[in-house]
């Protein structure tokens, strides 16, 4: 039968094709955190560019990202949280060794839509907001209108250090917050709500949300740097080992000037 | 029941039915005419100098000479407009502090909307990402910006009671009695000289690499590691289905094992596709370590495995429909079982098994589930064969879902997304038309 035979043919051409090997050593995987994700992708384009090695993102959370650094599935995991401890064990019995690097330092800009009178929260206030005790916009100094919070999922990087940073041990996020996977799906559910508030990366924020003064300090490079904005974290990679090769040498991408041009036209913070 | 009321009924069944269908055909519309108008925006556009002189840039693609020619051109206006911004900042130095103060803080957003619209001002430092290296190349999206830098919007935040309301404000108005007034109404009168717009077909949506994570460029490795993605899947999975459905078929017999076999195999098909997805990198990564990250690989074994029960049902449909008489004949003619499977039973039923093929195929191409954890990378560069083995790739199905919601620039790009959307659906409907046509073809040939 000729078609089979045809099939069988173009089968056999892919698979020869396929079979080609590749060099592991010129490219770089790196997964984990949407909040990092803008620094990667845009360090990524940048190394490819000037060193022709192969450079994929993937945007999958902090968690995943430590995960995959775990699974030894990527070199490079970021995160916009510390790795845990439990993760960090859990890394050690796989016999991988994190090594932390902080790329560059983000507040957690706290957003509500531009409709809101609402200029200025302090941590206590967004912290009521968030357990519950607070929800309607005028016990706050807003207009009378139910609170929608949001928050991120269980594996982001950014809802850890907002509970660590805002929320505290002992309160946890409310059962009714509605919880959005990425700094973009919740930029873009903030933005079409008028009730509601939001935590995102400095870089995400645009006109199409308000940042507000927390505690009377508004979120910005200088106040982010000068650590005077109360919700600001560093954002790192992690590597298995101290880094070499290519790795190394993306790494090191921060350090130099058009590393910290990029964070910083990216709306990040250099360290 | 009298004739009256059986003619009554049997009529408004009718309408009902074509009612039905009437509402799927609008359904079908309402899907459809907006994803082809939008994505077919992403190709078809009024491109502006600053998109000719990204492609120049990035791509090497243009001719020089005519670009520098329309650079000139655009020049004259432009650089009138610069010497307006100059005259002004000399102005400001003049103003005593508490003015220029006021003055100041106004005039940078006028500077930023500027360099939305026209690209860097002169005396900007170069900047190191390329989409702050070029104004607007879309005409449609420069008149939006034209639009920010014309008028500012602010919220009426009077009434503490209620949401405050969005209005605009002239900033010419702003800067009445100054030298910057003229700029406004200079630039909405001359833009299209300043951006020299032009409709073009950009066919390199398709063909080129996207140029700092999709703001410019296009979607051509997507589509390839779409188009490696499922045909991956199929090698794996075609031979398997296939073989799995004559062993059904034509060896099994019937007895508890094969029915268990038979739903075991129907469950699968019911499977939602995210488990897949997280079978995939629990088992072919972790477990079997297939490859030392994401990848192509994995992720064709796992939708793979997610079409393989598609396919056997299709196959073994196929098989069954072949006539009995088929494998009469050929048995009585002395035959041997294997021989009449691959010269009789297996040629007719082809066509449906073809089908069922290419159907899977379509659908392997759209999934995103299985190949969120397994084979998709949100920026990547088109793949070569040779790294299918070891590299995750970018993917239609998966860029959609990244740049409508995780992207930090998604507002700006929708085109793109919306180009994505119709490269995918074009890919899908593509897949399935060949279907059509190869089952033609070949039940002709079988007949004739």
């Amino acid at each position: 039968m000729n078609l089979f035979r045809k099939i069988a043919f173009s089968a056999a051409v892919l698979g020869f094709m396929a079979a080609g090997t590749a060099d592991a050593a010129s490219k770089i995987v790196m997964d984990g955190s949407t909040t990092v994700g803008p620094i990667a992708k845009s360090f990524a384009s940048y190394f490819t560019k000037t060193t022709g090695v192969q450079v994929t993102v993937s945007e999958s959370g902090s968690g995943n990202g430590a995960k995959s650094l775990i699974n030894k599935t990527c070199d490079i995991a970021n995160l916009s949280r510390e790795m845990k401890d439990k993760e960090i064990a859990a890394a050690k019995s796989k016999g991988v060794n994190p090594v932390e690097h902080i790329v560059a330092l983000d507040g957690l800009a706290v957003v509500v839509h531009p409709s809101n009178r609402v200029q200025k929260l302090s941590k206590a206030q967004i912290r009521d907001i968030y357990t519950g005790k607070v929800t309607n916009w005028n016990q706050v100094g807003g207009p009378s209108a139910p609170i929608v919070k949001i928050q991120r999922e269980s594996n982001s990087g950014t809802q850890d250090s907002f509970v660590s940073l805002v929320m505290g041990k002992d309160n946890p996020v409310s059962k009714r917050a509605e919880t959005q996977a990425s700094n973009g799906a919740v930029k873009n559910r903030v933005a079409s709500t008028p009730g509601a508030i939001g935590f995102i990366g400095l870089g995400f924020v645009d006109d199409s949300v308000k940042p507000l003064k927390v505690d009377g300090v508004e979120p910005d490079e200088r106040t982010v740097r000068n650590g005077t904005y109360p919700i600001s974290r560093p954002l790192f990679m992690y590597t298995n080992g101290q880094p070499t090769g290519v790795v190394k040498q993306f790494i090191d991408l921060k350090n130099t000037a058009e590393g910290k041009r990029m964070i910083s036209e990216l709306g990040f913070v250099n360290r | 029941m009298n004739l009256g009321t059986r003619k009554i009924l049997d009529r408004s069944f009718s309408a009902v039915g074509i009612g039905s269908i009437a509402v799927m055909g609008i359904a079908l519309l309402i899907v459809i005419v907006p994803i082809v108008y939008n994505g077919l925006g992403a190709v078809f556009f009024t491109e502006t100098i600053e998109h000719r002189n990204m492609l120049y840039n990035e791509f090497g693609k243009g001719d020089k000479a005519e670009l520098d020619k329309e650079n000139a051109a655009a020049g004259i206006y432009r650089k009138e407009a610069y010497s307006m911004l100059s005259r002004f900042e000399a102005e400001m130095e003049t103003m005593e502090p508490v003015r220029q103060q006021e003055f100041r803080s106004k005039y940078g957003p006028v500077q930023t909307a500027l360099r939305h619209l026209i690209g860097p001002l002169p005396g900007d430092e170069e900047a190191i990402l390329t989409r702050y290296r070029y104004g607007q190349t879309r005409w449609e999206k420069a008149e939006e910006k034209l639009h920010e830098l014309l008028y500012e919007a602010k919220w009426d935040y009077s009434d503490p009671n209620s949401m405050a309301k969005e209005y605009f404000v002239s900033r010419a108005a702003e800067f009445e009695g100054t030298s910057l007034v003229r700029l406004f109404p200079y630039v909405e009168n001359n833009l299209d000289k300043m951006l020299q717009p032009r409709f073009t077909v950009y066919w390199g949506f398709l063909t080129d690499s996207s140029v700092d994570s999709h703001i410019f460029g296009g979607v051509w490795p997507e589509i390839q590691g779409t188009f490696f993605l499922a045909v991956g899947a199929m090698l794996f999975a075609f031979p398997l289905g296939v073989i799995a459905a004559i062993y059904f078929t034509e060896y099994a017999r019937d007895g508890f094992f094969t029915s268990m076999l038979r739903s075991a195999n129907s469950t699968l098909a019911g499977v939602p596709s995210i488990v897949f997805g997280l079978f995939g990198l629990a088992f072919f990564i972790n477990t079997l370590k297939v490859s030392e990250s994401k990848s192509v690989l994995a992720g064709s074994l796992t939708l793979a495995i997610m079409i393989l029960p598609t396919i056997i049902r299709a196959a073994e449909e196929a098989i069954l429909s072949v006539p009995k008489t088929y494998k009469e004949a050929s048995l009585s003619l002395g035959s041997t079982k294997w021989n009449t499977i691959m010269t009789v039973i297996l040629p007719a039923a082809l066509p449906g098994i073809l089908t069922g093929g290419v159907i899977s195929l379509g659908r392997a191409a759209g999934e995103t589930a299985p190949i969120i954890f397994t084979a998709a990378v949100s920026v990547g560069s088109a793949i070569g064969i040779a790294d299918v083995l070891s590299s995750p790739t970018p993917a239609l199905s998966w860029n959609i879902y990244n740049l409508a919601s995780e992207h930090e620039a998604a507002a700006e790009i929708r085109h793109v997304q919306y180009g994505m959307v119709l490269a995918l659906v074009s890919i899908v409907l593509l897949l399935n038309l060949s279907a059509i046509l190869l089952r033609a073809r070949i039940s002709k040939k079988l007949k004739g």
